[in-house]
């Protein structure tokens, strides 16, 4: 079952600090380009969005042909976006929740400045293993 | 994310990092010590918050934010809340926590009735020690806050030891 997925990871300064394809589908160039725009098209919804609603977890917020935009917002406003053409919100909101433990473990490295780019290779591989379990 | 440290580890790292970089690394300069040692609060706050607010919802307001300080991060931090939260609704906030964890081991100097000049002098410079020790938990409310989102100052005041009341800007 082939799915197409990007997940960006923006912080509290509107800069992406994380970027993967992560679908089990042919990467494609103009395809990834594509995703990206939108993903970053949506962050003005999600701004007003996330001030009207405690919650962590957004489900979808916007759609583009049939790819669904879904958002969580940590307290610390650090927005994980996932473009996505699946159904299957559970396992999108578990796919969040483990990514936001990950996250932390990469804020508590001391060397590591909150707001710059995630370069660790281990985090990489730890979620796109994730996406190829719940996505 | 589950081993732990005993206490009294903590306190000591605390009070032997408050001696080392006033006395070793920044000798003659206490205002970069200070700051320093705020810094280093600034961080760990930074990513105490972030690790202590996973499970629950995000806060609406400075208030939500505030007293989710005084409840449950300091709670998780020293095993209690804070006494008394007072405001005055203009974007001061003063928490007061009567018997501040780290520093019930400090001694409470008692003012001398006919005090001369060099006994004064020694209390003085007891007093900036003791300010010092108040960096660090300054700089943990101040990375928390701006963490969620609020800028802030935070300053501490020790008039009577070991209550010890922090102010919120």
């Amino acid at each position: 079952m082939t799915s197409t997925a990007c997940f960006i990871i923006v912080s509290r300064n509107d800069i992406p600090i994380y970027e993967a394809e992560v679908g089990s589908a042919a990467k494609r160039e103009d395809a990834a380009q594509l995703h990206q725009f939108v993903l970053h098209a949506a962050l003005d919804i999600v701004q007003d969005l996330a001030w009207t609603t405690s919650a962590m977890f957004l489900k979808a917020i916007d759609r583009f042909n049939d790819l669904v935009v879904s958002v969580y917002v940590t307290a610390g406003h650090t927005r994980f976006m996932l473009l996505h053409d699946s159904r299957n919100e559970d396992g999108i909101k578990s796919f969040f929740q483990e990514v936001h433990e990950l996250y932390i473990k990469i804020l508590l490295n001391p060397l590591y400045l909150p707001g710059s780019r995630i370069t660790s290779s281990h985090f990489d591989t730890k979620v796109r293993a994730l996406a190829r379990k719940y996505l | 994310m589950g081993r732990e440290v005993s206490e009294s580890c903590i306190d000591s790292l605390l009070t032997v990092m408050v001696s080392t970089y006033c006395n070793r690394f920044y000798a003659n300069k206490p205002e970069l010590a200070a700051r320093r040692i705020e810094a280093i609060g600034y961080q760990v706050g930074h990513q105490l918050s972030e690790r202590y607010t996973m499970e629950r919802p995000r806060f609406s307001d400075h208030l939500e934010a505030i007293k989710f300080i005084c409840k449950d991060f300091w709670f998780e931090l020293f095993k209690k809340q804070i006494d008394n939260l007072k405001t005055n609704h203009r974007g001061t906030f003063v928490l007061q926590d009567n018997r501040f964890c780290w520093l019930t081991r400090m001694s409470i100097d008692q003012s001398p009735e006919n005090g001369t000049s060099e006994e004064l002098s020694i209390m003085a410079d007891n007093k900036a020690m003791q300010s010092m020790h108040l960096y660090f938990p300054c700089g943990i409310i101040r990375g928390a806050l701006s963490n969620l989102g609020i800028p802030c100052a935070v300053s501490a005041d020790i008039s009577n030891l070991p209550a010890c009341s922090f102010v919120i800007e």
